[in-house]
């Protein structure tokens, strides 16, 4: 057995498979720490769980914290001694209750004077002591995200506890929680197995737990359900559909990982195989299998898999009664799928009326009004007349699917069966692909919707739900976001990113406004002024996911983000120059100039008074300013920003000059004003792509690469 | 074969056993059996309690004109509450499903997370659905707050649905083909009810004069508390809440009036809440065993029958 071998299980009544390993995270973590602090740090830490136990195996605890020495502090010297020099009673106290005699005491100067102290060595206490004080603290405080009382009124904890294994070295460490006094005891399956097991350390737990099928590492368990799916799925002649986030789960459902093989009529593969995959994902935790790849794209097959918390299936009962519920469940979807079918989208969008958006922003009818509306300005901004009758078509039936029974009753379809619904009734391709795609991008790997219109109208609803909810104040406030609008906003931006889509995002805001009529408390100017720092939040964390630093981002914000486009075009400009020494410098020509002007207002640059310029480092500055002025304007019109800011960077040498040879600042006023104007000039015209100087610039590094 | 009777006898008799009143249903239209006054205020303050019963339970938009094989417009609920919930609670229920006759060695059981909420009674609760070769048989509940108030002792609800567990027990295709008894199936026993109420909710029930039951009810039920009589002003509350679900299975219950007739309901169930506790107090909380010197604080033990 390791030395300083901790062994820690609790078992408990079955955890919330979302919690486990977040929960048994914080146990270790914080065991960890707080052993750390006390200079009892294992050199091992590791980690599992079952729905019905944490564990917690340490190696290399110190057998105890190392000796302290402490300062006790004790009276003032001034109270410590009397007229003549002898001990007070507050000396002679202090230095009996500290254990020392009075000529050990020690002189110690602080803020407030002199005094006496006493040295106190502290012997470190037994880990085994610290360890039966430090855990049951540290497992009530952890901190599941919902928590519950029992029986009398135990807890608060994440679910009632039945016993703890503690055990260091083999001898027991006793604490208490909840009532349940630590031990040496486990038990198996409650089921299969519900003896109780002595255990002595953490290879015979585990031994004793392996040779009853539990395995309490859910990597492992995980990598077992996984290897036996893949199997099972090959065996059955296709290949399972990977599902990451499913495993997961399914390996926090069970203690045993036992696969469960089912199948289903397949006179069921009628319906859509999103219907399949999301019932049997939904309501039966079951991964799906398709056919092999070859030439015709894979299909269904009329199988499934899922976990049971036991080896193996003895009576065929298991995969009898998984069967039936599936066989239960597609009936159920199928019925649905018909009614839907029977009542078509038309009739069905009669009862948005009846479903609320919010209670102070009306129903989804009247967002469908607003959607319809707002989709048709989009496509007039867009110039996109030819899409205006798909768009039109595709918003009035975008949320139609929130009624239907399928959506109602698996809510992660919403969207999907809207589309598949429209296709059926035979509406074109771009109309039913822009509903079946309204929510994408969902994650940050999703893509945008496939087609104009989807994306159109994709725009049209989270500008539509953004500006009603930010128009009466449900303003997302730290991590409470109830409404999901960081996410729709993070949608519209990419939206307009991804798709190219030059929308003005305040105009926008604005017509999303009007269309409120009344149901709003704000108007246009005071819901933009509280959305634009929002929008302007998400641009930067989607251009972050896009791979620029947070300094291109700020400066090609700050040159104006009413083009999302435009603004991706440069700030992939000033990503692609920012490298280059010449750029570098004129950044660096450009916050010095900033600084100089910063107090002057801006004064238009009268050719006229050009030509009263002397330097010759000034007058080849304006020279050179004025050869290649035009040309940056119109590169940077026509969206060549990284010739715009190549250009720019030819001003260099002679910027560089400029600032050795000339004085910007002369005493004479009209010199001054000139030379100020021709600064201003240059800064304009730099700052169209972005504001230079947000850029951030390593001197040091820039010098090294000048050479100077 | 498991009839739907003989499952009700098995558990009735494995409850009784282990210190159950056998109580009977409530004698009004509910959701659930735990709107039952034996569960939604006897789990409420400090007196311990044991009861089972089976409850019918009507949820009026979920009819299917008896077309459906698996979908009930009214179900059977086995109800059952252990107040304080016993250590063992989960031990005790899996044997009651070998007092049923299901053999665990060959089965796969699972205690998934299913947390239970009922806005209208300002009720909530945390537990699992139990899941038995991947079918849901039971819903399995700590009750933590009813009618907005902070329990202590704890109780477990354990809550059946008959109809399903007697249809999985013998994988049948339909509830209506499931034996209620050997020579009459389900469907013998209910099919018309199904079919009558599933018109009647969806159809034909007078949308006006629900709503005027429901101000009735309402204005009825803050009488009684008035006068001092908690359940039957709790009956007026579960009336109400019942014609919600009728006005809400007629589609007469629009987008604003939802909130606000869901929140007359709970107001009503927050007040009875509240005056159950106060009349218990009253009369001295009877069922409180006696207190014994140095055992005070102690879990209270059941009064009547065995653990």
């Amino acid at each position: 057995m390791a030395r300083g071998e901790y062994l820690l299980e609790v078992r408990t009544e079955e955890i919330p498979a979302r919690m486990l390993a977040a929960g048994v995270r914080e146990l270790a973590t914080r065991v960890f720490e707080e052993l750390m602090a006390r200079g009892l740090g294992p050199h091992e830490i590791e980690t599992g769980f079952t729905p019905r136990r944490l564990l917690v195996r340490m190696a290399g605890v110190p057998p105890r914290e190392p000796d302290r020495e402490e300062q006790v502090m004790g009276p003032p010297v001034r109270a410590a001694y009397a007229g003549d020099n002898s001990p007070t009673p507050a000396l002679l106290g202090f230095a009996r209750r500290c254990g020392v005699e009075p000529e050990q005491l020690l002189r110690v100067v602080t803020e407030k004077g002199e005094y006496l102290a006493a040295a106190r060595r502290t012997a470190g206490r037994p880990a085994a002591t610290v360890l039966s004080e430090l855990v049951p603290r540290i497992l009530t405080g952890i901190s599941w995200p919902k928590t519950m009382r029992w029986g009398a009124g135990e807890g608060p904890w994440v679910r009632p506890v039945h016993g703890l294994v503690s055990l260091l070295d083999g001898e027991v460490v006793p604490f208490e929680l909840f009532g349940v006094a630590a031990g040496d005891q486990t038990a198996g399956h409650p089921i299969l197995s519900p003896r109780p097991l002595k255990v002595r350390g953490a290879a015979d737990y585990r031994r004793k737990l392996a040779s009853r099928h539990i395995e309490v590492d859910p990597k492992r368990r995980r990598a077992v359900l996984a290897a036996a799916m893949h199997e099972r799925a090959a065996a059955l002649g296709g290949r399972l559909v990977e599902d990451e986030p499913l495993l997961d789960k399914l390996a926090a459902l069970c203690e045993i990982p036992g696969v469960l093989e089912g199948s289903f009529d397949a006179a069921f593969l009628e319906l859509p195989e999103e219907v399949l995959a999301t019932s049997l994902r939904d309501h039966q935790s079951a991964l799906t299998v398709v056919s092999r790849d070859g030439p015709a794209p894979a299909r269904l097959l009329p199988y499934f898999l899922t976990v049971m918390d036991r080896p193996d299936d003895p009576a065929g009962r298991i995969r009898a009664g998984n069967e039936w519920v599936v066989a239960a469940r597609l009936a159920d979807a199928r019925f649905f799928y018909g009614e839907d079918l029977a009542a078509g989208l038309g009739r069905r969008a009669e009862q948005l009326s009846r479903l609320a958006f919010h209670e102070r922003l009306g129903s989804y009818a009247e967002k469908t009004e607003r959607l319809v509306g707002l989709a048709e300005t989009l496509c007039a901004e867009l110039g996109w007349r030819d899409k205006a009758p798909a768009v039109a078509v595709a918003a009035r039936l975008l949320k139609v699917d929130l009624v239907t029974e399928m959506v109602k009753e698996f809510t992660s379809l919403q969207g999907v069966m809207g589309g598949l619904y429209a296709r059926h009734e035979g509406h074109p391709e771009e109309v039913w692909q822009a509903i079946y795609d309204q929510y994408l991008p969902v994650a940050a790997e999703d893509p945008i919707p496939r087609g104009r219109a989807g994306q159109v109208t994709g725009l049209a609803d989270r500008f539509d739900t953004l500006v009603g909810m930010f128009g009466c104040g449900l303003v997302p406030t730290g991590s409470k976001d109830p409404f999901g609008l960081r996410r729709a906003a993070q949608g519209a931006v990419r939206i307009a990113f991804e798709g190219r889509l030059a929308v003005d995002f305040e105009r926008l805001t604005a017509a999303a406004v009007a269309l409120y009529g009344s149901r709003l408390e704000r108007g246009a100017g005071d819901v933009w002024a509280i959305l634009r720092p929002f929008l302007d939040d998400r641009i930067r964390y989607v251009l972050g996911l896009y791979g620029y630093a947070y300094d291109e981002i700020e400066a090609a914000l700050a040159a104006g983000a009413a083009n999302l486009p435009d603004l991706r075009a440069r700030v992939d400009a000033i990503h692609r120059v920012r490298g280059e020494e010449a750029f570098l410098s004129v950044v660096l020509a450009a916050k010095r100039i900033a600084n100089i002007v910063k107090d002057v207002p801006d004064q238009p640059l009268d050719p006229q008074r050009l030509l009263e310029l002397a330097e010759p480092a000034e007058r080849d500055l304006a020279a050179a300013f004025a050869g290649l002025r035009a040309e940056v304007e119109t590169a940077a019109a026509a969206g060549d920003y990284e010739r715009a800011l190549r250009r720019i960077a030819e001003l260099a040498p002679v910027l560089d000059r400029f600032f050795v040879e000339v004085l910007v600042m002369d005493p004479d006023e009209r010199v001054r004003t000139n030379r100020i104007a021709l600064l201003q000039a240059i800064l304009r015209t730099v700052s169209r792509t972005a504001k230079l100087t947000e850029v951030v610039v390593d001197r040091t590094e820039h010098r090294a690469r000048a050479g100077t | 074969m498991q009839t739907l009777q003989d499952l009700i006898l098995r558990l009735s008799e494995f409850w009784a056993r282990r210190g159950c009143v056998l109580q009977q249903p409530l004698d009004l239209e509910v959701g659930a059996g735990t709107m039952h006054p034996d569960t939604f205020l006897r789990v409420l303050g400090p007196e311990p309690w044991r009861v089972a019963y089976v409850q019918p339970s009507r949820r009026p938009a979920d009819g299917r004109y008896g077309d459906n094989p698996f979908r009930l417009g009214k179900h059977l609920q086995f109800q059952v509450i252990l107040k304080p919930a016993p250590a063992d609670v989960q031990r005790l229920y899996v044997q009651s499903l070998a007092a049923i006759g299901l053999d665990l060695a060959v089965h796969d059981l699972r205690f998934e997370e299913d947390n239970w909420e009922a806005p209208t009674l300002g009720a909530w609760g945390v537990g699992w659905q139990v899941m038995l070769d991947g079918m849901e048989i039971t819903q399995f509940t700590y009750f933590q707050q009813a009618g907005g108030l902070e329990l202590r002792p704890i109780s477990a609800e354990i809550t059946y649905g008959l109809e399903r567990l007697t249809m999985f027990l013998g994988l049948s295709r339909s509830i209506y083909e499931v034996a209620w008894v050997d020579g009459i199936s389900y469907g013998q026993v209910r099919h018309q009810e199904e079919v009558e109420l599933s018109r009647y909710y969806f159809e034909v029930a007078d949308v006006a004069f629900a709503q005027q039951q429901f101000d009735g009810m309402e204005r009825e039920s803050v009488r009684c508390l008035d006068a001092g009589l908690v359940l039957p002003a709790y009956e007026c509350a579960l009336k109400c809440s019942h014609l919600f679900n009728v006005l809400d299975a007629r589609g007469a219950v629009s987008v604003t009036e939802r909130v606000g007739l869901m929140k007359r309901v709970r107001d009503l169930a927050v007040a009875c809440a509240k005056a159950y506790v106060e009349s218990r107090e009253r009369l001295g909380f009877p069922l409180l065993p006696a207190p014994v010197p140095d055992a005070a604080a102690a879990v209270p033990e059941m009064p009547h029958g065995a653990r």
